[in-house]
């Protein structure tokens, strides 16, 4: 086994949004740290996800009852921080990133759809989120591309999208430059807490096995964190969320907003460079090793009924659809936490371990890794319980580690 | 719909033969391809109303059309022209293919097994100028000449690598045509030294050989010069079109003037499906492109799926014919149609044929070998032309990403630069970009893992992909 190369401050676990974020956030505020990505950065979810920048609440908490909604409601307050933070990305990274906030529609087709739509934008409103109901008039105004049969929507003028085929690059080589080491191709093969408290962690990397030995680790490995975590003997309930993205031909500019529907499931935008984008959280299915259980190192499977269904709902959305042409479909694996907001923070059982996945985090990954970076430097016992990232804190589910074994 | 006992992709010698044995054992079987008739790129036919004195009369298609006509006359055969596939899925039956003719809808058909006899296309050569109207592929000429006895231009210029071109200029001649030069990259010298390394084996099927010496001595007679070490490096005119053809010869650069230029450095194996499948894909040296892996009786990784013909490499009519009919015994036996020992006899008769073309198909590789020939693409020069990414954008993508690490692959560049991204799915330059990060990475093109192969196979309007069945 080879030597330690050096001694770092932190572990980061996982070479997407969130760990590249962190990593370069944890090098300007002076740590050294080291990232291990085990196949290339923004392999995974974020290079894959369709890069919406969505601030209204989301569907899937509006499709699970009233109380569902009233939780996802909370998630607001970290929305309106998320769009601070995608306004001032470009300037901070100087990178351009293709972020384009003009605005997103989550439209309604029913009567129902509508008094969904009023109860969610009263309660955005009270949060001090500026949505605003549009009646199917107003609508027509506003985005005359959309189908005239549409009952209305809800407007968000800072909604929009960024490119998510380079934003974790902007961060990985910011890093670099802040003197952050990256080691790519290098998995997690064994992970160990030592009576001291540090964390003795096995690489297997191109150059072989290597062992390095600190005191903090950062799991931003998405759904591969629980299987991490479960190397410790600790539980992170996460769980693998495989969904479809969909991509047309380019064509000129026709829809310049965010759209999402409150009635189904649909994202719907265009690229800077002219292609449409259409997903929402249609599933695809994961591949299965020969015992039947879900096999996470292979790819998803598109299903092709959920893509018929999401185009289904695209185009009767946007009409015009119709005479694009698909592309491709790709699949990508997200994941949802028991009570689908996102896991990030210390893990109480395990001091100087810390999980930062869980579902939305493109939209918001920028801002949760300022946080969250921050309050690692500051050290773990001020930041936590308090502050815009108390809502999401591992402790919640501290039971499921009731049982484990630490020295 | 009740399912077929096979579906083959693709009517071309492989198909063909494969469903004369199928059909003979009784099987259920329907060919799905996306010309309208039968015969595949070799036997590309005319369309049914065109009445073509001598097409392909000559020698090295007699075999294919009489394969051909045998299983077009059969009534067994379920044939469905005109259709794409644009995926292969695992269903309760077996398979699911999808299928696409541009206007009806999503079509299916269910198989419980099925053969990919894709066939192969041209390789596309990024050089400067190679985007100008008239700068084409062999076989897209080839195509014109033989489908449509349409000739694409007044002068024309072949280049490239490959043999293929003595055979089009006959046809271009013969149609009527002028072919101002053939242009080998390569010296004679290395296409001499490359066949006599393998000349032995190869004369266990002397006809090819005897063909090809034959088609050189013709085209000598017919006036048009064959010329080696004239390698093209770049076209040149308008927006009109290609004016000439730029060569570095041993004495400097030569301008031939043409208005068809027509590359030919080889042919990449037609895999989409069997990789979006996740069957198991080599890269297919020395031309490159991803070639179906399988056993002895043609079967791919995936259970139920076989694979023949140039899908698993390029290797011509004769052998796509042999491997047919080894995919259409096994799939026979393997659904119980064919007792084992008649199969085993079967077998073995195919195999023997299949062995002794073996060195012929080396010469042939060897001879056309593209590697140390292919023209230098740099700066703005497209290298993915429907995404328009020059290989200067995809060089310095291989460089960003070679300073996060070496763990990256095509997908990694496609992500970065877009190269791969549009209309023809990366089928066009994904080559190229394997090559140029084997070459940032000093490793070899087959370690470079490619893209990841997505459904559908061929883009489709949203429309059809909406219409039909459920």
């Amino acid at each position: 086994m080879a030597a330690v190369p050096t001694s770092f401050d932190i572990l980061i676990v996982g070479g997407g949004l969130v760990g590249a974020a962190s990593a370069w956030h944890l090098a300007r505020l002076g740590l050294k740290v080291l990232l291990v990505e085990r196949g290339h950065p923004n392999a995974g979810a974020s290079g894959q996800n369709a890069g919406s920048l969505h601030f209204q609440i989301e569907r899937r908490f509006l499709e699970q009852g009233e109380q569902a909604a009233v939780d996802g409601a909370r998630i607001v307050t970290l929305n309106r921080l998320a769009i601070e933070e995608w306004r001032g990305l470009e300037n901070l990274l100087g990178r351009p990133l293709d972020v384009a906030m003009h605005g997103g529609l989550m439209v309604a087709e029913t009567e129902a759809d509508m008094d969904l739509l009023a109860f969610k934008v009263a309660r955005e409103n009270a949060l001090g989120l500026d949505t605003q109901l549009l009646d199917a008039a107003q609508l027509r105004a506003r985005a005359p591309c959309l189908s005239p049969a549409l009952a209305g929507a809800a407007w968000l003028e800072s909604e929009g999208h960024a490119n998510p085929r380079i934003l974790v690059d902007a961060y990985a080589a910011g890093a670099q430059a802040q003197g952050a080491q990256i080691r790519t191709g290098t998995a997690v093969t064994a992970m160990a807490m030592a009576r001291d408290g540090t964390y003795r962690v096995t690489l297997d990397g191109p150059d072989g096995a290597l062992a390095v030995q600190v005191p903090r680790v950062l799991l931003a490995a998405g759904h591969r964190v629980p299987h991490l975590a479960g190397l410790l003997g600790l539980n992170v309930p996460l769980y693998a969320a495989p969904l479809m993205m969909s991509v047309t031909d380019r064509t000129e500019p026709v829809l310049p907003y965010l759209i999402q529907h409150v009635g189904a499931r649909l994202s719907m935008k265009q690229t800077e460079d002219g292609n449409l984008l259409i997903g929402g959280g249609w599933a695809s299915r994961l591949a299965k090793r020969a015992d039947g259980t879900p096999d996470l190192d292979q790819p998803a499977i598109m299903d092709r009924a959920n893509l018929r269904a999401n185009l289904a709902v695209a185009a009767r959305v946007m009409p015009l659809l119709k005479r694009r042409a698909l592309l491709r479909t790709w699949t990508g694996t997200t994941c949802i936490s028991a009570d689908q907001l996102p896991i990030v923070g210390e893990i109480a059982a395990a001091p100087g371990l810390f999980v930062a996945a869980g579902g939305s985090l493109f939209t918001l990954g920028p801002v949760l890794a300022r946080l969250l970076a921050q309050t690692i430097a500051q050290g773990s016992a001020q930041g936590i319980g308090a502050g815009p990232l108390a809502l999401f804190q591992p402790r919640r589910f501290a039971h499921l580690d009731a049982f484990a074994v630490l020295p | 719909m009740s399912a077929y006992d096979v579906a083959i992709v693709g009517g071309g010698p492989a198909g063909l033969a494969a469903a004369e044995r199928t059909l003979a054992a009784g099987l259920s079987t329907c060919i799905v391809d996306e010309q309208q008739r039968p015969g595949g790129q070799i036997l590309r036919q005319p369309p049914a109303t065109f009445a073509v004195a001598g097409w392909l009369d000559g020698a090295p298609y007699r075999q294919a059309r009489a394969l051909l006509a045998r299983v077009a006359a059969d009534k067994a055969l379920h044939w469905r022209g005109g259709v794409s596939v644009l995926g292969i899925a695992p269903d309760a039956d077996g398979f699911v293919l999808s299928l696409s003719d541009g206007c009806e809808g999503l079509r299916d058909v269910r198989a419980r097994r099925v053969l990919v006899a894709g066939g192969c296309y041209d390789m596309p050569v990024a050089l400067p100028g190679w985007t100008l109207p008239g700068v084409m592929s062999a076989g897209a000429v080839q195509t014109l000449v033989k489908a449509q006895q349409v000739l694409p231009g007044q002068r024309i210029v072949l280049f490239g690598t490959h043999p293929l071109m003595i055979v089009l200029a006959q046809q271009i001649v013969a149609a009527g045509g002028r072919v101002d030069a053939v242009c080998f990259a390569q010296p004679f010298a290395v296409i001499a030294k490359a066949a006599l390394a393998h000349l032995a084996r190869a004369l266990w099927t002397p006809a090819p050989l005897l063909a090809a010496a034959a088609g050189l001595a013709a085209l000598r007679r017919s006036g048009v010069p064959v010329r080696f070490s004239a390698p093209v490096v770049r076209c040149e005119g308008s927006d009109q079109g290609v004016m000439r053809v730029v060569i570095a010869g041993t004495h400097g650069e030569e301008a031939l003037a043409c208005d068809v230029a027509a590359q030919c450095y080889g042919f990449l194996p037609q895999a989409d499906l069997v990789r979006q499948i996740g069957a198991r894909v080599r890269w297919s040296g020395p031309a490159g492109g991803w070639e179906a892996v399988h056993d002895d009786a043609m079967r791919a990784s995936v259970p139920g799926l076989y694979v023949a013909g140039e899908t698993t490499g390029v290797a011509g009519s004769d052998a796509a014919m042999v491997e047919g009919a080894l995919a259409g015994i096994g799939m026979a036996r393997d659904a119980g149609a064919l007792g084992e020992p008649a199969a085993q006899r079967a077998m073995r008769q195919v195999r023997r044929a299949r062995a002794r073309m073996q060195g012929f198909i080396d010469l042939l590789r060897a001879v056309a070998d593209p590697c140390a020939f292919l023209p230098e693409a740099a700066g703005e020069t497209l290298l993915c032309r429907c995404e328009d990414v020059s290989a200067g954008a995809v060089d310095a993508a291989i460089a960003d990403a070679g300073h996060l690490g070496q763990a990256y692959g095509a997908s990694a560049i496609k992500l970065r630069c877009r190269a791969g991204m549009g209309l023809c799915q990366g089928r066009s330059c994904e080559h190229a970009l394997i090559r140029r990060i084997a070459a940032a990475r000093g490793c070899a093109e087959r370690d470079v893992a490619g893209f990841r192969a997505r459904f559908p196979a061929r883009a489709v309007s949203i429309a059809d992909m909406l219409d039909g069945p459920a």
